[in-house]
Order: C-alpha cells, then structure tokens, then sequence
C-alpha cells in the first residue's frame, strides 16, 4: 500500500513534468515506474484509476466527456488485468513443476551413474547429453569379477517423463542379473522378456549389449533393434557399419538375438551411438551416417574421452545448441 | 508438421494413404485412425506410405501397436511403398521381420 | 440488512440488467470505481455462466455489514447441469470459455469472498463477497 502512494505521488508528477515539457526524462521515469508496477503486482486497471486520479488532481476543470473516456478505458482494463493474473499462477506453476522435474532429474543422474571401468589396453569415451531435463537414453558400463567389460547402449521410444521411467527398469533388471559376465545375447533375450512384460503396446526399447575380454582381444556383441555403430578399422583406415540383426525389445517374448564377435587391433576404434546422433537434422535435412563418421574422423586423433565431447559439440552446433534428441556417444579405442 | 491420414474401403480392405511426416506430434492421430481399422476379422489394412518421407520411432511403435491389435482381431495389416529412409527404420529395428512389408506393391485399387 | 435485489437471468441482455443492478449497489455504499468495474466484471462472469449452460437463473444482491466493515454479497443460483469437477472448474487454464483469465477462477479473484456448491443434475450455486476498502 505504501509504495502505491509513493507511486501515486511519483506518478503524478511524471505526468505533469511530461505534459508541460515532453522530454525523455519523464518518458524513463514512465518505464522505471511501470516495472515497479510490474514488480509489485499492480494491475491494469489500477494503472489507468491513478491516471485518472492524477490527471483529475492537476486539472481539475477536465471536462466531462474525457472523464467518462478514461473510465471506459478503464473498464476493458479489468479482463486484461484477469489475464495477466492468470499468466502469474501458471508461471508460478511451472517453475514448481520445473524444479519437480529437476529433482527427478537429479535422481535420474544419479541412479543411472556409471564409471568408466578402468581398462589397460583401451580407451573409453563416453557422452550423453539428454534433449530435454531426463534422458530417454541409457547406458551402462561394467567390469566384472574376471575382468570382462561389459558395455550397454540403449534407447528408449520417445523422450522426456515417459522414456526416462522406462529406462529405470532397464536399469534395475540389469542389476538383477546374477552374472556380470553374462553372454551379450542372454542378457538381450532376458530384458526383452522383462521389458516386454512392464510396457504398453507400442513402447519399446533398443539396445546393443558388448561384452569386451581383454585376455584376448574379442568383442562379443548383440542388438535389440539399435542403430548401428561403427568399427574402425586401423589397419585399412576404414570405417564399417557394426552388422548385427535382432528385435527391438518389448514386442514379442520369445525373440532370439544372434551374437556376433570381434578381434579388436591395435589402433581399432569401436563406436557405439543413439538415434539421436543420427537424427540429428540441418535446416531440416538430416545428415547422413557417412557424415557423422566424417566428424568422428576429424577428431579421432584425440584422446577417445576429447573426440565424444568434440563430436557432441559439432552437432550441438549444428542444431543451433538445442537438442532435438537424447544424444549417447560411446567410443572404444584399443591403443596396444 | 502434419500428417494427412486418408482411408478408402474395398471389398475386405482398408486402404489408408498417408501423407507427411509420423512424429511424435502426428502418430497420436495416426494410431486413433487405425486402431478402429483393425477390428473386422479377416480385413487386411493396407497402409501406403509413399508420401512420408520422415518416420520417428513412436511412428514405430504405432505400428507395433495396429500389428498387435490385427492378432487379437484376426485382420491383418501391410506396408507398402515405403521411402528407403523409412523402410531402414523398420529394417534396423527387426521390425521388417515381424510386420508384412511389401516393397513391390503399386496401384493397390486393382 | 437491507432486503434484497434480484435479476432474473433467461436472455443476453439480462446479464447487462445484473451488471449494472451490481454497480449502482456497490456505488451506493460507497466501493471504489476499480472494484465497481470488478464487481461488475464478476456479475457478468456468473450471469454468463448461468445464461449459457444453464439457461435460466437468477443473480441476487444484498448488502452485509459486520461489525468492522461493509460489503455486498452477490447470489447466484441455476437448476441447470451443474459441475461434476468443481476443483477442474476453480483450475487456471481450464475455464470452458476458453477465454484468458475468465471463468470461475476469475471471479474469485475479482472478490474478496468466493463459495461455490454445485450437484450434477440439480444446479449451482455461487456466493461472493466484496468488501468495502
């Protein structure tokens, strides 16, 4: 109340000061006065009543019409003021729902929280970045009892809210597995009958499931329907699509994965990888998967860790700094 | 984006064009048309997707969903005319394994 | 208690009627012209309620006195469909009109007081309340 006299006073003024003189000043007063207002929750409506009240002070003899003019004015003030009120609640609404998303981000991070297994002959480098607050995207890596590497990258339908609850549960039944060491295409055959049990029609998940052995060099590999990665090949200097078949999970209970196998070189990279890498679009147009190796290989001669935050940065880039996808990069690089 | 979801009826056959793009803005109204189509035992849907050029992996999941919905039905549903982006989707998801895709078909109405 | 005034709401130009009984009211003791146009801004709100989904009703005004202030409280009352979710009805963003700010969270705001009973099947009923300032 007190700062509406002040105001009042302050307004009053202003007013006079412009309406003898017409200068700037007054006009910057204008603005520092309506952000008060702003501040301090008056309405419209109460805006256009101290003009009336000011401009009635200052010149008493106002002659009628004009008077009734202002009232009028002041009269279709009172929905916008019902608006603006409106627009305050949802907007103290959102912030509520956005720190409630936020906090559920937070566990999200911290439930699907994986260190890179330390691992002599290779270098790992891992980014996932999510489009918006939660991740739809899953990945996992995990070195087992006997020294084998486990390496999951998975993809959940959709984004947000509903991709990120799903993604627990792969998280979880993950966890339950007995063996660490378990069998790429076990593990793929075994989620796929939880998954297909806990979703709705129509949801689904893919994932490629890796299993590294460092005694001897092999990667044994299966996928559930997920985009394929790359293997770079040191020797030849080449790049080639990992070639692996099988279902997305959650859509039939009985589905067998094939396994497949490869002898990692010196110098070999593995490039595991979403949609989202993929999906990326320009202008509209979407790259092609030939253009996401040309960006592998710009930054490949850097450490595998700098050549994901690098790669993510290029598209980043490119898609004007707002993620249209979750976007999980993982590389493998055998360095002896 | 939009999606136009165009059904015509011939003798045991829905027959459904679509046009623009299935994303996770437009596969909502896309599964509401066709969920009601699977009904009818022994019809087949034949959806035509010449004119999609983009396909998202909820566009997926609606076809997961119709395909599960002409089991239970006894109806049954195929794609046809696929663009080569799309059909790669369904190719790298398995999908193409459990879903009839026929890649050949033109001129269905004969 | 002075006795009681009533608009009975069956057409458009009824709700006009019931603005402007409300107005004169509210002037009479002594409200201010912003909250004479809320009053009337609230009358017209609950008038168009009943107009449009109930058909008829009636919007009654009285003026209150406590012992420390002054206030009139305005009445609606319809036999038509009433609401089945009258907390979706009070929720931002969800007034039937579509319109911004409007509906029943617009009334309450544009009052002081707000009470509201509604049973599907039977009617509604809405009282507020503006006190003099």
């Amino acid at each position: 109340m007190e700062t509406i006299k002040l105001d009042l006073k302050h307004y009053k003024e202003l007013l006079k000061s412009y309406i003898e003189t017409q200068d700037e000043k007054s006009l910057y007063g204008a603005e520092q006065i309506s952000k008060s207002f702003i501040k301090n929750n008056i309405l419209p409506e109460e805006i256009v009543n101290l003009h009336i009240q000011s401009i009635i002070e200052l010149y008493p003899d106002l002659n009628k019409e004009i008077r009734h003019a202002m009232n009028f004015l002041l009269e279709t003030m009172i929905s916008y003021g019902l608006a603006h009120q409106e627009y305050q609640t949802l907007r103290e609404k959102q912030l509520e729902l956005k720190s409630e998303i936020s906090i559920a981000a937070n566990m999200q991070e911290t439930l699907l929280a994986t260190t890179i297994p330390n691992v002599e002959d290779l270098d790992i480098g891992v980014i996932s970045v999510p489009a918006h607050q939660m991740n739809g995207d899953y990945h996992h890596l995990v070195k087992s009892n006997d020294g084998l590497i486990g390496i999951a990258v998975a993809d959940v339908i959709g984004k947000g809210i509903p991709a990120a609850l799903c993604m627990s549960m792969i998280k979880y039944s993950m966890e339950s597995f007995p063996d660490q060491s378990m069998k790429p295409k076990a593990i793929l055959e075994s989620l796929n009958r939880v998954v297909e049990r806990n979703v709705e029609a129509g949801m689904f998940i893919t994932m490629f499931y890796a299993l590294y052995n460092p005694t001897d060099s092999k990667l044994q590999y299966a996928s559930a329907g997920h985009e394929p990665g790359f293997y770079y090949y040191a020797e030849q200097d080449t790049y080639n699509e990992i070639d692996a078949k099988g279902l997305v999970l959650g859509v039939s209970p009985d589905t067998n994965y094939n396994q497949y196998e490869l002898q990692l070189h010196q110098g070999d990279m593995v490039i595991l990888l979403t949609d989202g890498v993929t999906e990326c679009r320009n202008n509209g147009k979407f790259i092609e998967r030939e253009e996401v190796i040309e960006v592998i290989k710009k930054y490949a001669h850097l450490p595998a860790q700098e050549t994901v935050n690098q790669v993510y940065k290029h598209f980043e880039r490119l898609q004007n700094f707002q993620l249209k996808d979750d976007f999980t990069l993982i590389i493998l690089r055998k360095n002896v | 984006m939009n999606l136009d979801i165009n059904v015509t009826e011939n003798s045991e056959k829905y027959l459904v064009h679509l046009s623009g793009e299935i994303d996770a803005y437009t596969s909502q109204k896309l599964k509401d048309t066709l969920l009601p189509l699977t009904k009818k035992k022994g019809y087949t849907l034949v959806v035509d997707l010449e004119q999609v050029n983009y396909m998202d992996s909820t566009g997926l999941g609606v076809f997961i969903s119709v395909l599960k919905a002409t089991k239970e039905a006894e109806s049954s549903m195929t794609l046809i005319n696929l663009k080569e982006r799309v059909r790669k989707l369904f190719k790298i998801t398995g999908l193409d394994q459990i879903i009839n895709i026929n890649l050949d078909e033109r001129g269905v109405n004969d | 208690m002075t006795t009681q005034s009533c608009v009975m709401i069956q057409k458009e130009w009824d709700i006009v009627a019931a603005r402007q009984l409300g107005r004169e009211i509210a002037k009479k003791i002594g409200v201010g012209t912003v909250d004479q146009a809320r009053i009337a801004t609230a009358v017209s709100e609950i008038a168009r309620n009943i107009y449009l989904y109930a058909g008829k009703g009636k919007v009654c005004f009285d003026v209150i006195e406590t012992i420390d202030q002054k206030g009139i409280l305005i009445t609606a009352e319809d036999s038509g469909p009433g609401i089945d979710d009258l907390s979706m009805a009070m929720e931002d963003g969800f007034s039937t009109s579509g319109g911004l700010g409007a509906g029943l969270p617009g009334v309450k705001r544009l009052m002081d007081e707000f009470d509201i009973k509604s049973e599907v099947g039977q009617g509604t009923q809405i009282k507020v309340i503006k006190w003099v300032r």
